[in-house]
């Protein structure tokens, strides 16, 4: 959707976003005037101690959260006056989430979690669930696709949890703490996917407390206290030939770019 | 939405509620309950109604009927019946009967006045027998078939009797009774004719013929001192057509002769039912209470069902909301549940509600009554509580928060 509109705003672009908890003498700030913008295809890393706001950027950003203050401005649009039906919508069409704990639905198989969001766009079941499979085979899923996710593993369960992510087409994938609940071989292979979508030009949020993790990221943005302490852009990405290596050949196929290609061309 | 949901949701239920399958099964039995005992009751008293009005439409639908006491209407037609007043003394005369036999487009008219008392013959008593003293014009208007001998005519004397088989199988011991006599009140009646076996305790005539000695009025008026005690008055119209103004002229001549009092009602198509099924009614009214409150218990089941359920999916529903829920779509998927528990009970109910009537009626004279009434009443209600019941816990879905909802673990 916004890949036609490259040239114009940026994805996101926060003007003094403020975010308060209780009121009167327990009043918190949790963000306080963060101004921010991001572009399209930024692989951005939000790092910084527990408490300092960074889930409840990205609760805002992925509109679960409202601001108390500021304007957000997503794809150019405010989206303070909009319903909550609106922000539904937007929710469905232009935001995919990625959590710590997986979140599947275990009474759900594998083709029909990763299937889900596109319900709610009002595609039918037919078609759902082939959209569903051609975004499992480009996570090497496609032979658990009717396993239940108890039958998974961790890392299989993220990669199911960022393929539905990825389904239904959205223009940022908003991941928190992605890997916190993989070991460190998963979490690589986590890792890798993200990078790959990244480079297919997507844009990508991730919150993490694991700073290895910053190296696949195009920027990261420390946090402190409710407000962004540094804001590092790296222009190119610093690549580790051996841990590269070592990655693709733990994986069973490397990424076929000509079924990216394919899988676009279906979606349009 | 590009597209309803429904369907999906439909699945999504089938679904959630597959897995719980036994408190599923125990939440749609309560419904199912509730919706059985309304089924059973409307279907009968339904039965009752039907035979009465196709006994009306058989006799040529041109039946109307008077009766004394004001016409009870509402709830009050069930809990204070004033139509029967064994006791008292009836506001319909002899005279009344007079002027509607004069009243244009009245074909025909058989008053009855029917008499509680124990008929003796000399081998045997029947207590409480029920004794009708009417005119020969009856036999016609509530076509009573006669197996042998002749109804009351003009010229029959006031002790003739034409009684009903079983009467005369209790009485005497045979069904040819012809020729005997009875006592009755102290005077003696011969018999002079016997009913065919109707089969039919229930007719707008509200008297069992099978077990009835029927006399004419003269007969009849010598257990009241000579005196008629009219409990109701049939009136048969030239045709169909007439009966509209038929009972307009009745009406207005009758309250004319009962200066300006209201005490009597006229009752047509449906209506001469009410009366005879007064017994049905009474049972109808406390049993669809009974069923009110069983339905009541059901739905509360199923809001405790839901909320169990809305609670166990906590994480689901703040990851649906993640992936693009409405709290529009949270709220009908969690109806569309509820909704499916209670109109599955209703169908139970209504298949088992019926299975009850049928069982029931094997020891009555009628069967239960099939009618779009019974569907609407038993599907009706199921979806109301079903509604009702479910739409709170599905607002609370709706309205949790999914950052919470994520955060939840079980």
């Amino acid at each position: 959707m916004a890949k036609k509109k490259t040239p114009t705003p940026p994805v996101i672009e926060l003007r003094g976003l403020t975010k308060r908890y209780g009121m009167g003498d327990a009043e918190q700030t949790a963000l306080d005037t963060i101004d921010l913008q991001i572009e399209k295809g930024e692989f951005i890393a939000i790092m910084g101690p527990s408490g300092c706001g960074k889930t409840t950027l990205l609760n805002i950003l992925g509109l679960l959260d409202r601001a108390s203050d500021g304007e957000y401005f997503l794809d150019g649009k405010t989206i303070e006056r909009m319903s909550a039906a609106r922000h539904a919508r937007i929710r469905s069409q232009q935001i995919g989430f990625v959590f710590q704990s997986f979140n599947l639905i275990n009474r759900l198989s594998v083709i029909e979690n990763v299937a889900l969001p596109l319900a709610y766009k009002g595609m039918s079941r037919m078609r759902r669930l082939k959209q569903a499979s051609d975004s499992l085979k480009n996570f090497h899923l496609s032979e658990r696709e009717y396993y239940m996710p108890w039958q998974l593993s961790g890392g299989q369960m993220q990669r199911v949890a960022i393929a539905r992510a990825l389904v239904n087409d959205p223009s940022i994938i908003l991941a928190d703490e992605p890997t916190g609940n993989l070991d460190s071989k998963a979490s690589h292979i986590i890792m890798e996917e993200l990078s790959d979508l990244h480079k297919r030009g997507n844009t990508i949020i991730m919150v993490t407390h694991n700073p290895d993790l910053t190296t696949y990221a195009s920027r990261v943005i420390r946090m402190l206290d409710g407000q962004i302490d540094s804001d590092t852009k790296i222009p190119i990405k610093i690549e580790d030939p051996a841990a590269k290596v070592s990655l693709s050949s733990r994986r069973t196929k490397p990424t076929k770019p000509a079924k990216k290609t394919k899988l676009k061309a279906k979606k349009k | 939405m590009n597209r309803p949901l429904i369907i999906e949701h439909i699945q999504n239920a089938y679904h959630s509620l597959k897995i719980t399958r036994l408190r599923t099964v125990l939440t749609t039995a309560g419904v199912a309950i509730g919706v059985a005992t309304i089924t059973t009751v409307l279907s009968l008293s339904g039965g009752v109604t039907q035979v009465i009005a196709g006994q009306v439409t058989a006799l040529g639908g041109n039946i109307t009927v008077v009766r004394p006491g004001t016409p009870t209407k509402g709830l009050e037609g069930f809990t204070n019946p004033t139509t029967e007043q064994t006791y008292t003394t009836s506001t319909i005369t002899e005279q009344d009967y007079d002027n509607i036999l004069d009243i244009k487009g009245v074909e025909s008219a058989a008053p009855l006045m029917i008499i509680n008392s124990s008929l003796k013959s000399s081998s045997n008593t029947v207590r409480n027998g029920t004794i009708v003293a009417t005119t020969p014009d009856l036999a016609d208007i509530a076509q009573l078939p006669l197996r042998d001998g002749q109804f009351i005519d003009s010229v029959t004397n006031k002790n003739t009797a034409v009684i009903g088989t079983k009467l005369s199988i209790d009485l005497f011991g045979t069904d040819q009774p012809i020729g005997q006599t009875f006592t009755a009140g102290g005077q003696q009646f011969t018999i002079i004719g016997v009913f065919k076996t109707m089969n039919n305790p229930i007719n707008f005539n509200s008297v069992d013929f099978d077990h009835a000695a029927v006399l004419s009025l003269e007969g009849g008026k010598s257990f009241h001192q000579g005196i008629a005690q009219i409990q109701q008055i049939d009136i048969k119209a030239k045709s169909k057509k007439d009966l509209p103004d038929v009972i307009k002229r009745v009406d207005a001549s009758l309250t004319n002769s009962h200066l300006g009092e209201k005490d009597f009602s006229i009752l047509s198509g449906n209506a001469i039912a009410q009366p005879a099924n007064r017994f049905f009614a009474a049972i109808t009214f406390i049993m669809t209470l009974i069923a009110g409150i069983s339905l009541v218990v059901g739905g509360v089941g199923i809001m405790n069902i839901m909320l169990v359920g809305v609670a166990e999916r906590t994480r689901e529903i703040g990851l649906r909301k993640a992936v693009g829920a409405s709290n529009g779509n949270i709220i009908v998927q969690f109806l569309v549940e509820s909704l499916i528990i209670s109109a599955f009970g209703g169908l139970l109910g209504y298949i088992g509600g019926y299975a009850i009537a049928f069982m029931i009626s094997t020891f009555l004279t009628f069967n239960p009554a099939f009618s779009w009434q019974v569907v609407l009443a038993a599907f009706g209600t199921s979806i109301i509580v079903g509604g009702v019941f479910g739409l709170y816990p599905a607002l609370r879905a709706a309205r949790k928060d999914p950052i919470e909802s994520l955060r939840h673990y079980h």
